[in-house]
């Protein structure tokens, strides 16, 4: 069973920000997953990193000291298993 | 409270209308359960949820029988009552054959170039996969593809969802047992050639990443 859940989306300028937040994220045990960035946020191509929609007090406070530039964060209707 | 409709066997719209009978007699909170038999019923009565803004929820228990939650979060005979109109958007149409899609993954990496990016890109399609509104309806994993159906995979999670989600997942044996990794397949079945040319003898799509 899936259905859709509104999920965190960490959006990047660019995909070579997006593996470095991916090993930056994985290196802290942040929770969550490199996806595709959804059409929602961007009809452009590119990767961003989705996690429970709880979590983006977390992901909001390691902007300024991460080591790679974040485009946005958004909320974004997602398909999960159940 | 909740109220439970069994519509397995009505012709449509008379799960819907029943429905929404139902919805009107119910108070915020309550929770409208119907059985039907057909996906265009479970499809017609998610309309009615959405029109009545109600929190809908299904369970496919067999081939022919589908469990229908509605949740009310509007008074029933209030927001029932504008749906009248909406009944007449319903569709009762038997679909048409279904058309069979079938993905081939023959490879770890998608795409010729940066290995580092065909891995990424490749994790990435099969991710995409998990969020199509229609699924495919078989995977095939041969080759270095059978590498990601195996423990340790960073797809597997994506892999396992489309699984559940009724899709069949099917890896050549041959495949599997060059790389030694037969002992590791952590999702679906293994499968020989035979099959997997009959699979895409028979496809009316098939998709190559």
């Amino acid at each position: 069973m899936r259905e859709k859940v509104l999920k965190l989306v960490v959006a990047f300028p660019d995909t070579t920000d997006a593996m470095a937040a991916e090993k930056y994220y994985q290196k802290l045990g942040m929770p969550g997953r490199l996806i595709p960035l959804p059409a929602a946020v961007s009809a452009g191509c590119g990767l961003a990193w989705c996690a429970d929609r709880e979590e983006k007090p977390r992901f909001e406070a390691l902007i300024p000291q991460a080591p790679f530039a974040v485009e946005g964060i958004y909320e974004v209707l997602l398909y999960e298993r159940r | 409270m909740e109220k439970r409709i069994d519509a397995r066997g009505l012709a449509c719209p008379k799960p819907v209308i029943l429905a929404k009978k139902a919805a009107e007699e119910c108070q915020k909170g309550d929770v409208v359960i119907v059985d039907v038999d057909n996906e265009i019923a479970a499809a017609n009565l998610r309309k009615l949820a959405a029109s009545i803004h109600g929190e809908y929820a299904v369970k496919q228990l067999t081939q022919k029988h589908y469990e229908i939650r509605i949740l009310l979060s509007e008074e029933g005979g209030k927001a029932a009552g504008e749906t009248a109109e909406n009944l007449d958007l319903l569709s009762c149409q038997v679909p048409q054959k279904k058309e069979t899609t079938v993905v081939v993954i023959s490879s770890e990496k998608m795409g010729e170039g940066d290995e580092t990016l065909g891995k990424m890109l490749m994790k990435s399609f099969l991710y995409a996969l998990t969020q199509l509104d229609k699924l495919p309806d078989t995977i095939l994993f041969y080759n270095g593809g059978a590498h990601l159906i195996c423990e340790d995979s960073p797809a597997l999670e994506d892999i396992r969802a489309l699984e559940s989600a009724g899709v069949e997942i099917l890896t050549c044996g041959t495949c599997l047992n060059h790389y030694k990794i037969a002992d590791r397949l952590a999702v679906g079945t293994a499968t020989n050639m035979y099959a997997i040319a009959d699979i895409q003898m028979k496809a009316d799509k098939i998709i190559q990443p």
